[in-house]
């Protein structure tokens, strides 16, 4: 087992690290320290003060409210998107790409699929305007719920204190 | 003697990452082995080196020098340079619609030379850097099919202006590599011309490579990596090797500076193809082992090289060691004749972890190298490695650690063996290190063993040659119960590759891909055509074998040609190398006598019974082997003294840890023990550069030639 800095798994966060040191995370057994590390970088790089319990998107957590101790879905910025169970995609601005020129805005003509059989769905902060998610599914397919964590048998794994609101 | 009679005449160097090693033997064979930390200049830990080695004779490299009449290097420095992707910026030309090749890698580069594990893995995939970069690429149109046809002719006035934008963006060298060159190399030549010719008109002078001129075989991304190695990685060893020829001859040195290749020769560091000598260290040692089997008498001879970071393997089969046709180098698939080795990620300085969820130890990947271990304080090291493991246990002593060089803490050692291995596993401190030398040797036995057998042979038919820097410390336990008829583990092990290295031949070897297929349908004049084809081949590369001597001023006369084809049967995925039974062929009966060679040596190889005739017969590759004399270390003869050691020898005794239990070993000095002499385990026999271990139940005898037979009593 190995261990690693905070700095390494900053690094590894903004995709930063060397390609040696990543190689071997990736081969080796995972550290102890190593989540809370984890959300101890994200925290670092969020306006607001609630917990960070699991990252489901690159600018979204599923956080403890400082407020109420309610687990929550927010964005980077402080928006917030309702209770974790909740699909949070029903809270956020959608753009469906779903004609010949919308779909051109993003790839050359004749590379992107055909509308009739595969639309585009942007998800969006309402707040800060960040996308948060795509998903590329056939045009009738109703939203998806992409992940529905049951966290306390997460934590029971980490061997970490759990929120008591799970 | 005196130094007329006996002169020093070989000189071996190996130039390795961390030590740079000299060997030294005079006429007799008698030698001396010398160490010195590597360093940016290469010329410079030479000549340390040398003036280490020497000092034994009491001589100074200014005496020594002028007398000696060979010397070959072999070196890590252009293999590091191609690692660390710290070559010449390097301008490459390919067909049109072709430009990605290169950087796709045959989709194999992204796991190549990766542990088992992180093959499997996609997510440890990965594609180093291309030699090339895109943006320093372009595409010229042209087109060659697969039968050597044009079907577009080159557009030259697009190379013209490639040429003119790879220079202008700061490249200095240009490569080019077509489709199908390796059938019809005229587009490449002449794009090859237009780009000389642009560099004049630019007034800058940079090399041209077309691959067709270095390395005319098929499968393209082999070939133009190969290539491209010539100009991103060769061209600046090539000043190094000058600077090392120039530093030699000051000091008074006549002979001319050899580099050993991985075809198993070596060639002048003037030559034109000089990427071949990319791996050399570890290809020195089989080759000291052939030379060693051949003087001896010993045929088959399973050959092992332990080091800090890796275990590397080859078999010797009646006197012949075997090729790999397309060796695959630094993660990059080449073109390159190498002499076949496994190689495994595990060596004495491997790390050592306790996997969490099994709870079992766990060794490697990754290794403390030259920082040794947690017991070298200055290393900066703080996981344990196997290193840690052989001090605790008394295999190592601690106060003669590679000479006494470094200064270890061995409290510190235990101490983080106890807190990240004995502990976690409820062991005591010995136990816990013992099986970590245990499960080390273990996987090596299990290589070894899985490496002869997977290649129909049984270990009782071959004597075990043990060497490198850790081979004498594990050699008991890696071929413990394995059944060699006999383990032999030379005194100069340290500096076995070095030693190999000036045993070599001077040899230049060319290949080229050919394609000829004869069925029982063939007529007369197929085989006429096919002979012609065949002979046209080694005609070409026997030139190149000539342009390439002269350059040391050779000539035709001191050269022995060796021809050489891989063959198949028609159909079949691998082919055979074997040497030609005729030096010239020109009628449709030597076809029969070729054929009759290869029916020959596939029966050996494989089984009479696999042999597969109706097929028809295809000549894949045509070879070309030019050698010359050279002057080679004599094997040292001395007389036997009897089965006592003297009492210089015996320098006292260590408490050493084996089979659970603390024992007294008693202490040899390795260079004092005289031929004869038996040593019964518990033993160490200790010499600056290496540590041989006889544990109890093993005893050795140091033969004439100062080879240790290892025997398992018990």
């Amino acid at each position: 087992m190995s261990n690693y800095t905070k700095k390494q798994v900053s690094d590894l966060v903004k995709g930063t690290l060397d390609w040696e040191t990543v190689h071997l995370m990736l081969s080796m057994p995972k550290d102890k320290d190593r989540y809370k590390l984890y959300m101890e970088v994200l925290q670092e790089n969020v306006s607001y003060d609630d917990k960070i319990l699991l990252a489901v998107g690159p600018h979204l957590n599923i956080v403890e409210s400082a407020k109420d101790q309610e687990i929550i879905i927010k964005c980077d910025c402080g928006h917030e998107f309702g209770h974790y169970s909740k699909n949070w995609k029903l809270g956020a601005l959608i753009y469906v790409r779903d004609s010949v020129e919308k779909m051109k805005e993003v790839y050359p003509e004749l590379m992107a699929p055909d509308t009739s059989w595969q639309v585009y769905r942007e998800y969006y902060c309402p707040s800060c305007g960040i996308m948060h998610d795509v998903e590329a599914p056939t045009p009738w397919y109703p939203v998806m719920h992409d992940i529905e964590p049951d966290l306390k048998t997460f934590f029971e794994w980490l061997e970490m204190p759990a929120p008591a609101k799970i | 003697m005196n130094d007329l009679t006996n002169p020093v005449e070989v000189l071996g160097i190996d130039a390795g990452g961390t030590m740079t090693d000299t060997f030294f033997v005079r006429a007799d064979g008698t030698f001396v082995v010398g160490k010195a930390q590597s360093d940016v200049d290469e010329a410079n830990a030479v000549l340390t080196s040398s003036a280490d080695a020497l000092a034994h004779w009491d001589k100074t490299p200014e005496e020594v020098f002028p007398q000696m009449v060979t010397c070959v290097f072999s070196g890590t420095a252009m293999l590091n340079r191609v690692v660390g992707r710290k070559g010449l910026r390097t301008g490459l030309i390919v067909s049109k619609g072709f430009e990605d090749f290169h950087r796709m890698g045959r989709a194999i580069q992204c796991y190549l030379g990766y542990a088992f594990e992180d093959r499997l893995h996609l997510n440890t995939h990965r594609y180093d850097e291309p030699l090339a970069h895109i943006h320093d690429t372009r595409g010229v149109t042209e087109r060659v099919d697969s039968k050597g046809g044009v079907v577009i002719p080159v557009r030259l006035h697009e190379a013209r202006e490639a040429a003119r934008e790879l220079i202008e963006q700061g490249c200095k060298a240009i490569v080019i590599s077509f489709l199908s060159s390796y059938l019809n190399g005229t587009h490449e030549r002449a794009v090859r011309d237009v780009c000389l010719e642009v560099a004049k008109e630019m007034g800058v002078k940079i090399p041209v490579f077309a691959s067709v001129d270095y390395y005319p075989v098929r499968k393209e991304t082999h070939r133009t990596n190969t290539t491209l190695l010539e100009a991103y990685a060769a061209e600046p060893s090539r000043a190094i090797l000058a600077n090392l020829s120039d530093r030699m001859k000051d000091i008074g040195a006549k002979y001319d500076v050899r580099v050993m290749a991985s075809h198993g020769g070596t060639i002048s560091w003037k030559a034109k193809e000089l990427a071949r000598t990319l791996v050399s260290g570890p290809i020195g040692g089989v080759m000291g082992s052939r030379y060693l089997a051949e003087q001896l008498g010993y045929e088959n001879v399973a050959c092992s090289d332990i080091g800090g970071t890796s275990f590397d393997m080859a078999l010797i089969v009646k006197g012949k060691v075997s090729m790999h046709q397309d060796g695959d180098m630094a993660r990059l698939v080449l073109s390159l004749p190498l002499v076949s080795m496994d190689t495994i990620g595990a060596g004495a300085g491997s790390f050592v972890r306790i996997d969490p969820y099994s709870n079992s130890l766990k060794l490697g990947p990754d290794s403390a190298g030259y920082r040794v271990g947690t017991c070298w304080p200055a290393g900066g090291v703080d996981t344990v490695s196997v290193t840690d493991c052989h001090i605790i246990l008394g295999y190592l002593n601690p106060d003669n650690f590679l000479g006494g060089i470094l200064e270890l803490d061995v409290p510190r050692a235990r101490q983080c063996v106890k807190d990240q291995i004995a502990d976690p596993l409820g062991m005591s401190l010995e136990d816990a290190a013992a099986g970590v030398i245990e499960l080390l040797d273990l996987s090596l036995r299990q290589h070894l063993r899985a490496m002869i057998s997977a290649k129909g042979y049984s270990p009782s038919d071959f004597v075990c040659f043990s060497y490198g820097g850790g081979g004498p410390v594990h050699a008991y336990g890696y071929t413990m119960g394995l059944g060699f008829k006999e383990t032999i583990v030379p005194a100069w092990a340290a500096g076995f590759s070095a030693f190999g290295c000036a045993t070599a031949d001077f040899e230049y070897r060319y290949d080229k891909s050919t394609d000829i297929g004869i069925t029982k349908d063939s007529t007369t004049a197929d085989k006429q055509e096919a002979v012609d084809t065949l002979g046209a081949a080694w005609k070409e590369l026997a030139d190149k074998v000539m342009e390439e001597f002269k350059i040391n001023g050779f000539t035709e006369d001191d050269v022995t040609l060796t021809p050489g084809y891989r063959m198949q049967y028609l159909g079949q995925l691998n082919d055979l190398e074997m040497n030609s039974p005729l030096t010239q062929i020109g009628t449709p009966e030597d076809w029969d006598k070729l054929v009759a060679t290869f029916d020959e040596t596939y029966a050996r190889v494989y089984a009479d019974a696999a042999r597969s005739p109706e097929l028809g017969f295809g000549v894949t590759a045509a070879i070309m082997r030019g050698s010359v004399e050279t002057k080679k270390p004599s094997i040292p003869s001395e007389p036997d003294a009897g089965p006592n050691p003297p009492a210089e020898a015996i320098t006292g005794t260590r408490p050493f840890y084996y089979g659970r239990k603390w024992v007294d070993a008693k202490l040899y000095k390795m260079e004092n023990l005289l031929p004869g002499n038996r040593v019964t385990g518990p033993a160490v026999i200790e010499s600056d550069a290496t540590t041989y271990v006889v544990p109890t139940g093993f005893e050795t005898w140091l033969d004439g030639h100062r080879l240790f037979h290892l025997i398992e009593v018990e």
